[in-house]
Parts: structure tokens; sequence; C-alpha cells
């Protein structure tokens, strides 16, 4: 019996979000199919890669990262071999040192580190915020202020703290809002649907649906961003049609796995390979899962999962 | 003179005033000169808005005069004034324009005169959030200086921000009032027509945070009535030009609180209030705008870390037991002209007057009001009176209703605390936690014996019986909607409960007043409303609603889930069932079991083992999970004929829900003492035993028809 392809349609689609300003963009989502799909029907936009870099600096990263930014010695620097690295659609940064638990740098520092970077590289910007919800409240609208005309993606905006990142971001300073939740499909929706309520338009949502490194409980993971590509296309439900971002590397180079050294550790061999099987594993299912964006650190990585991409679509 | 006559008096004289300024000015300048405020990308915003036409030149500016004419119609009907009203407006931003000319400064320190697009992005943030409540326009000469320092020191203080506009300015100025943005008191300017700079601040809000269209003026007014919680606070004496503006406010949704007596009221628009310490109170409630609390002003600290604190006999300063003396907790709807917010009241001696260690009475009455407050969210408030009072660092509640204990250490009452200060914490938790609902609170202390025992017998106790009056006579059918609740979605994905008032949620936590009070707390929230008008099969309990709902909330994993029976498609399980009920087919019944019982059931199987085929959403018929009273309620299994068919359950579960089961078939079947029929772990653990048990009692599942 000849094989008989019979396309699974879907009559609704996720919403494609356009991210930078001038010649260099990048669109996320637009699909109409499960991820990697292309039998069922040709992808709009394949699934991009994001790079990411910390007002740390390199303080803290593993030694292949570090060879690779060998020579930088500023923030500019940083991002700017960041954005040149094979495979990248992005660059993200990560203020992570504005945690009032950790440096706790003040607000004015992390918003020069922002500058700083927006001014080294033309390319389209992810500001990740410092993962304290009343800081990030107070430093992600001065961010999007900054970056007014860059069309930036502000990660994220959780239940806490939606009116005064979604205000900012969506309304006063026009950039696109990342809306982060905690791996659960109806809190997903909840924050779409107030965020949307403060009149910050649905196409200009990005999602960060929340992750876990592969093996810690990832299963949660799959499970949510499968039901949210179910329903958004399946039941055409709008409030969950926006694309999905995963920061995967700030979960994955901080398990054991990728921290423990190889003295400690000899039969797990070298640990920077372990840091990129971890961080490529998870970006990868990521993506089979869902995912329209990943945010990873280790070039190696970013040119694996790059290839991975071009392979499959 | 009428409301209209002054509108359209103030509105001819402004127009008069706008156009001779203009023609003065062409006369100046020429037609062709430049017009505009700085610092703006919205042209001449409040023009630009309302007609979607940018003004450049003097030329277009008597051009769009023109326009403004056509505004001004002059029938006696309340459009009529609001259009002069924004006619007047307009004009007013005219005027004010042409201050601007040439890069003039018209404005100095202390006034703003116009603000920069940058102040209003810088803004907008805070007014979503709530960090701004509200914005305060003050208009013309306070009666004395101290009672404008007192007014503006009053929204201040909740963080409002105030705009100054005319003599005010002056008064503040003389007694050294600190203004300017970074207190959040913006001087306008002096003239009449400066108020005109915060209108254009609502109405560029509008534009940049609402995405409303220049030219779409019934956006643009929506906006400002449902978005922007602006109101106006014009002194006495009010010209005809002050009440055009007025009416140009009340037109974008902004209410005018003014002292002048002889004001035409309108309701809720233009109020009259000739105490002008009550203008805060007054002018919120017109707006309808509800102060955040962010600190509870107790001595001791409040957090969720002293809830389990426990107060020793040895460490106690006093305690209230209502066990042993008359004690009540109550929430209490009232008209909102019954409640003074923030009002608490002590009746009867205070902790100081109260002997060491003694045991006395207390009764608290927490008045609520509020346009969407029910009588029905009145439980649901009180239930959170034991969390918010155990928060309090030395105090400690247990119990509720009449039956309440509370015990305050010696440490706390040595650091200040009093009885008071309950009525401080309790203030505070309900009008942050239920903002939704309540708009006003007052509490009611009342210590004074005498008072305790009239409040807990002729207003408490009633109150608790109406309720649980209200609850027994709750039916499926005597109520419009159902509720959803996928508070466990997060870790059961297909499951969906269905909330009925005969069938609350089978965590046993979720009935259906919890759920309505919740969908109206948190309308995108975990519970939403189910209607119930397309029933399929009544007996089975089945809609094309409910189906509707479950399909979607399952993310289409379920189609079909029937609210009465275990046989066809029984409702789903996430998997914190108080109680699983299984099909035992020797006898024609069902076995329950609660997750307390540890022993074997009739079918062979443990309560995990049951579990393990119920839970995490999937529909096996024959098995079904659900609350301890549910198992007394009509609606149990009715589509099998009901509670009849129940042939063994754990004694102490029996026990548990004897009383009620009892009566229920009483009702139903005319059986007395229904569960002497039943068997239990001490009569029976398997099913020969069992069946031999029931013919004995001859219990009535045995004559029923087989389930499958």
């Amino acid at each position: 019996m000849p094989f008989n392809q019979k396309p699974q349609k879907f009559n609704a689609k996720i919403n494609s979000v356009t991210i930078g300003s001038g010649d260099k963009t990048v669109t996320i989502g637009g699909d109409s199919t499960f991820p990697f799909y292309t039998f069922d029907a040709p992808s709009e936009n394949c699934p991009k890669i994001g790079v990411e870099i910390s007002d740390m600096g390199l303080e803290g990263v593993s030694e292949g990262i570090k060879a690779y930014y060998d020579g930088a010695s500023t923030m500019a620097d940083i991002a700017k071999k960041a954005a040149a690295m094979e495979g990248a659609d992005f660059v993200a940064l990560i203020l992570e040192g504005g945690d009032p638990n950790g440096e706790n740098k003040s607000i004015d520092e992390l918003i020069a580190v922002v500058k700083e970077v927006a001014d080294a590289v033309d390319c389209p910007l992810v500001v990740e915020g410092c993962k304290n919800v009343e800081k990030d409240a107070e430093l992600l609208p001065k961010v999007a202020e900054v970056l007014q005309g860059r069309n930036a993606l502000i990660l994220s905006e959780k239940e806490e703290n939606y009116k005064a990142i979604g205000a900012a971001a969506g309304l006063a300073y026009n950039q696109i809002v990342g809306a982060e939740s905690a791996v659960d499909i109806n809190l997903a929706k909840q924050l779409n649907v107030v965020t949307t309520q403060l009149g910050v338009d649905p196409k200009k949502i990005v999602m960060n649906i929340g992750s876990a490194a592969a093996g810690y409980g990832y299963e949660y993971v799959v499970s949510t961003m499968d039901r949210i590509k179910g329903a958004a296309l399946g039941q055409n439900d709008n409030m969950l049609q926006m694309p999905i971002i995963t920061p995967v590397s700030a979960e994955t180079w901080g398990v054991k796995e990728a921290t423990a050294s190889e003295a400690d550790m000899p039969e797990w061999g070298p640990q920077d390979e372990r840091g990129i099987d971890m961080e490529i594993m998870t970006a990868a299912a990521d993506l089979a899962a869902g995912s329209d964006a990943v945010i990873l650190r280790h070039p190696e990585s970013v040119k694996t999962i790059s290839k991975m991409i071009k392979a499959l679509v | 003179m009428t409301l209209f006559e002054s509108v359209f008096a103030g509105n001819d004289a402004v127009y008069g005033l706008t156009e001779n300024a203009i023609d003065e000015a062409i006369k100046a300048h020429g037609a062709d000169k430049a017009v505009s405020f700085p610092n703006t990308a919205y042209s001449l915003p409040c023009y630009y808005a309302v007609t979607g036409t940018k003004v450049g030149t003097l030329g277009e500016l008597k051009e769009a005069l023109g326009v403004v004419k056509t505004l001004m119609t002059r029938e006696k009907r309340t459009h009529d004034v609001f259009m002069s009203g924004v006619a007047t407006a307009l004009c007013a931003e005219f005027i004010e324009v042409l201050k601007y000319i040439d890069g003039a400064v018209p404005y100095e320190e202390p006034c703003y005169g116009h603000l920069a697009d940058a102040v209003i992005r810088e803004l907008g943030v805070p007014l979503v959030t709530g960090d701004i409540p509200g914005v305060a326009v003050i208009l013309g000469k306070a009666p004395s200086a101290e009672e404008a320092a007192a007014l503006v020191k009053s929204y201040q203080a909740q963080g409002i921000l105030v705009t100054l506009t005319g003599d005010i300015i002056d008064q503040l100025a003389e007694i050294n009032y600190k203004t300017g943005a970074n207190v959040r008191v913006i001087p306008l300017g002096k003239d009449v027509t400066s108020v005109i700079h915060v209108v254009s601040v609502a109405i560029r809000a509008a534009l940049i945070f609402g995405n409303v269209k220049p030219g779409d003026a019934a956006a643009l007014m929506e906006y400002t009535m449902k978005r922007v919680p602006a109101f106006v606070n014009a002194f006495a004496p009010l010209n005809d030009v002050i009440v055009a503006c007025g009416a140009g406010a009340i037109a974008l949704g902004f209410p005018v609180i003014t002292d002048q007596a002889d004001v035409a009221r309108v309701p809720k628009s233009l109020i009259c209030q000739t105490d002008i310490s009550k203008w805060n109170a007054t002018s919120l409630e017109a707006r309808d705008i509800k102060i955040k609390i962010t600190n509870i002003d107790i001595p001791v600290a409040f957090a969720s870390a002293f809830e389990g604190e426990i107060i020793r006999r040895k460490d106690m300063q006093v305690e209230f037991d209502g066990s042993r003396v008359d004690c009540a907790e109550l929430v209490q709807t009232c008209d909102a002209s019954e409640v003074e917010d923030h009002k608490i009241t002590v009746i009867g001696p205070e902790a100081d007057e109260m002997e060491l260690g003694s045991k006395n009475c207390i009764a608290y009455v927490v008045k609520v009001a509020g346009k969407n407050m029910q009588a029905d969210f009145e439980p649901v408030i009180e239930r959170k009176f034991h969390n918010y009072i155990n928060c309090i660092e030395g105090v400690y509640h247990t119990g509720q209703r009449d039956m309440q204990r509370i015990r305050i250490s010696i440490d706390a009452f040595n650091a200040g605390f009093r009885i008071k200060h309950i009525g401080e914490v309790l203030y505070s938790q309900v009008k942050n936690e239920f903002d939704a609902v309540v708009d006003k609170c007052e509490v009611v202390i009342y210590t004074d014996p005498a008072e305790c025992k009239r409040v807990r017998h002729e207003v408490a106790i009633p109150t608790f019986e109406k309720r649980d009056e209200r609850l027994d006579n709750l039916t499926d059918e005597s109520v419009d909607v159902y509720y959803s609740c996928i508070l466990c979605q997060a870790f059961s994905p297909s499951h969906v409960c269905v909330v009925t008032p005969e069938r609350l949620g089978l965590c046993g936590a979720v009935s259906w007043l919890d759920a309505k009070a919740t969908n109206e707390l948190d309308p995108a929230g975990p519970c939403q409303v189910i209607t119930k008008e397309r029933p399929i099969d009544e007996n089975l309990g089945s809609y094309e609603d409910v189906d509707e709902a479950v399909k979607k909330l399952s993310q289409g994993a379920l189609e079909h889930v029937t609210l009465y029976s275990i046989m066809q498609d029984p409702m789903t399980s996430c998997g914190c069932f108080e109680c699983i009920c299984g099909i035992e087919p020797f006898s024609n019944g069902v076995v329950i079991a609660n997750r307390e019982y540890a022993g074997m059931t009739p079918l062979g199987m443990t309560f995990p083992e049951m579990a393990s085929m119920t839970g995490g959403g999937v529909q096996t018929p024959g098995f079904m999970g659900h609350g301890k009273h549910f198992i007394s309620s009509k609606k149990f299994m009715k589509a099998e004929g009901g509670i009849e068919r129940i042939v063994w359950m754990p004694k102490e579960l029996k026990d548990f829900v004897a009383e009620r089961l009892n009566k229920t078939a009483k009702e139903l079947y005319g059986i007395d003492n229904f569960t002497d029929m039943v068997g239990d772990e001490t009569v029976a653990t398997d099913p020969e035993t069992l069946v031999a048990f029931l013919t004995e009692k001859n219990h009535p599942a045995l004559a029923l028809d087989p389930m499958m």
C-alpha cells in the first residue's frame, strides 16, 4: 500500500513577534504546526538562538566560555563577541548582579551596563532581570526606558510585578514584554490575560513558561509546552498563542553536572563538556517541546543547536 | 441660574477670549507663525486626541477654533453640557499654547505649565500599578492656607498626585509648603486655563498607554473614565468659566467636588461638600479610588512567620475564650453610608484595664461596604480572621464564629499592643486582600460583657443560623451557574472540577460559595463561571455547557462529564480527593474509603490502590473521588439511585457523616438510621461477609438493579 500523507492542519497560528530594530531583527513564532513538523506545513520562522552574557562579566563562567571571550575586557567587548558567535541570532543580557541576595548592584550601575551593551551591538536585544520580583519591578521599567527605539524583549514580567513591567515595557516604551510563569499552563494563560487587560498588545508578548535542566523535573516543562502548543493550535486559544522563549543556560550551568570539578568527579569526565552536554540536551528538548527561541551561553552549544535547527527545518 | 446656563455662559466667555487672543496673535505674528508646546510629539494634545488633527500654525489654530465652535451646541441636554465643557477645555489649550509662541517660557518656579511627554511616560507606570492611586486636580482659593495645606497633605499621604491651579499656589507658598514633582505636588499655573496641562497629561496617557487613536473621542473618554483616576476639587466661589471647565472634566469621567453650597448637583459627578476636611474621603469614594495599605500601624511585627506561635499561660497577658464567655467574630455587609472607612472603635475596657492573666469577653464586628460586596462573601472573609490575627507577633487565635480563643502575650502587651490593634490588623488585611469587593471597612470591637452578650446572641448567632440555612437551601436547581476549579492542574493537567452547591470540590476545600468568591476576587483566576442553560439529561447531570467548559479547560482531554453519575462519564479527580467510592458488584452497591483509612476494603483494594485508578484526571467508570460532605448530598450518584447504594465505609468516616447521611436517607427513602445498615471494617473487609451482613440488615441496595 502506498504511503498516503495526511498533513495535520490547524486553523490557528502562533503569533510572530519581531525583536530588534533597523536592519537587524529576528522574528520568532508564526508557525501553525507542532515543533519541527515541517511535513505538515513549511516553517515560517525557524527557532532562534540567543547568546547570554551577564553584567557580572566573565566571573564564574566555564573555561570554554572564558576562552571564547579571551581578550574581551569590557561589557562592550563581550557583547560584540557574543553577537559575532556562530549561530547566534540575538544577544541576551542577564542582570544577575542586581539580585539583592547576591551582589545587589544598584539600578544605576546596571543601567550603565545595559547602555554599554546596547551601544556596542546593533543586533536584537533581550534583557533578563535579576530574578527578584521587587527589584525587577524597579529595574526593568528603567531598562525599557533606556532601550527606547530598540524594540527589545524585556524578561521577565511575573504575576507579582506584571503591572509595573507590563506597563513600562509594553505601553510606555514600546518594547516586547516577556511574560514568565512557573511551568503551569493556567498560570501562563492567566498572566497573558492580565497583561493584555493592562492594554499590552497580545502580539507584543513572548512567554517564558519556565524551565528546568534536563533531568531536574523536566517532564513538567515538556508537558506544559506540549499542552500550550496544543491549546494554541488545536483550540485556537489566542491567550496562549504567544511564542515561547526559554532561557536554558541560566538553569543548566547551575546544576551539579555542570559545576562539579573534574578533580571531584573524575569518572564524569571534563567539566566543560558536561556543561555543554547539559545545555545542548536541555535546549534540544525545549525546542522539540515547543520553544520558539532558546538562550544559551557556550559557543559549542550555540553551534550545535544551530546545526540541529538547520537540519530539521 | 441653571447648570445649563452656567456652562453655556462660561463656554461662550472662554470662546470669546480665545477668539480675541488668536486674532491678536495673528495680527502680531502672521497666520503662518508656528505654535507648539515644548517636548511633546502630540501637537496640541487635547485637540489632537479629540479630532485627530495636528495644529502647527496660528492659521491652523484659527481653523481649529471653527471646529471647536461646532461642539458648542445649545440644546438643553446633558450631551450639550458635556460637549461645551470639552469645547471650553480646548479653548483653554489654545490660550495656553499662545503663551509658548517663539519658544517663550511663560511659567516660572514654582509653576510647571505644560508637562513634557517624558513626564507622562514616567508617571504612567505608577498610575497603572496603583503606586499613584489617583490624581487630584485642585482649583481656586482655599478658605485658609492651613486648610489648603491639610487637604494637599492628606492626598500626599496616600500617594495621590496633586496638581494645583489658581490662588492655592500662592497660599501654599506663603506658608512655605514644599511643592514639586518630587513630592508629587505640581503647581500648574495661576490662570484657570492652566488646568488644561493636567487634562493634557490624562489625554496623552490615553494615547500612550491606552492605544487610543487620535480622533476617536469616544474611546478617549472611555479610557479616561475607566483608567485615569482623576478628580477635581474646586473651591468656592465658582464662576461660569470654572463650571464650564468642570463640565469638561465630568465628560472625561472626573467627578468635581466643591464647597459652593448653591451649585446644581449631579449625582456622582458634581458633588457639594461644604466641610473641606471631608473632601479627601468624598473624592476617593466618588472616583472609586482604593488606597493600598503598605504598613499596618501596630507596635509589634505582622508576618506569616508568627502564624504558628503558641502563647503559654505563663506568658499570657490576657485571653478571650468563646467556650467560657461571650465572644464572636463577624463580618457584616452594610450600606456605604453606614460605614466610616478605617474607623476603629473599642467599646468596653482596653487590655490595660484587664487583670493580668484574666479571661475576658470579646466580639468584633467588621462592617464592610462595597459595590461588588455580597452577603455570600461574609463567611469567606471571616474565615481569614484566624490567619490574620495569628500573624500578629505575640497574639494567638484559634476557632471561629462565637468559639474563638485569643491570647495576647505579656511581651506584645509591654510593646504597646492593645485590643484596638486587632482592629487595625483586621481593617488593613480585609482592605488589602478583598479590595475587589470591599470599598470601605470599619471595625467595632466590644469587650464590655453585656455588649458582647448582646452581639453574640442577638447579632452573630442569628446571622450564622441564617447563613447555615442558606447553605442548606442552596441546591443545584436553585442557582443559575456552576463554577469550574482548575487549581490542581499544575500537577493534574487534564482534571477539571465542576463545583455545584450540592457537590463541593473533591478536595473538600472549595464549596460553591468559595468558588463564587474566588471568581469575583480574581476574575481571570482558577474558578470560572459555567452556565447551565442547555441540559442534556437532568438525571445524569449532563449539560452541553458543562461539556464545553470541561473540554476547553482540560485542553480537549475530556469531552463529557456528568455531575451525578459514577458509571457514565464520571467527574475526574486530581488526586486531592478526601474519599473515593468504588463499585462493589456482589451487593449492587458502592464502597467508600477515606484517605485516613489505612486498612483493606471489601473491594480487595486499599485507599492508595483505589487512588491509583481514580486520580490524574482520568475517567474510570465505577470509581470516583469526592469530598466527605458530598456523601450526604441528595446528588450523590443520583443517576444510579443515590446514597442507598452505599454499602460500606470505614467506621471513622461513617461516624463523621452519620447524622447528615441518616437525615438524607430519611428524606429520600424514609429509612431510619441508614448507617446501621452500612458495613464497616469491624463487620467485614471481604465481599462475602459483607453481603451476609447486608442481607441480615435488609440493605436496600440488594434489591436494586445491578449497576453494570
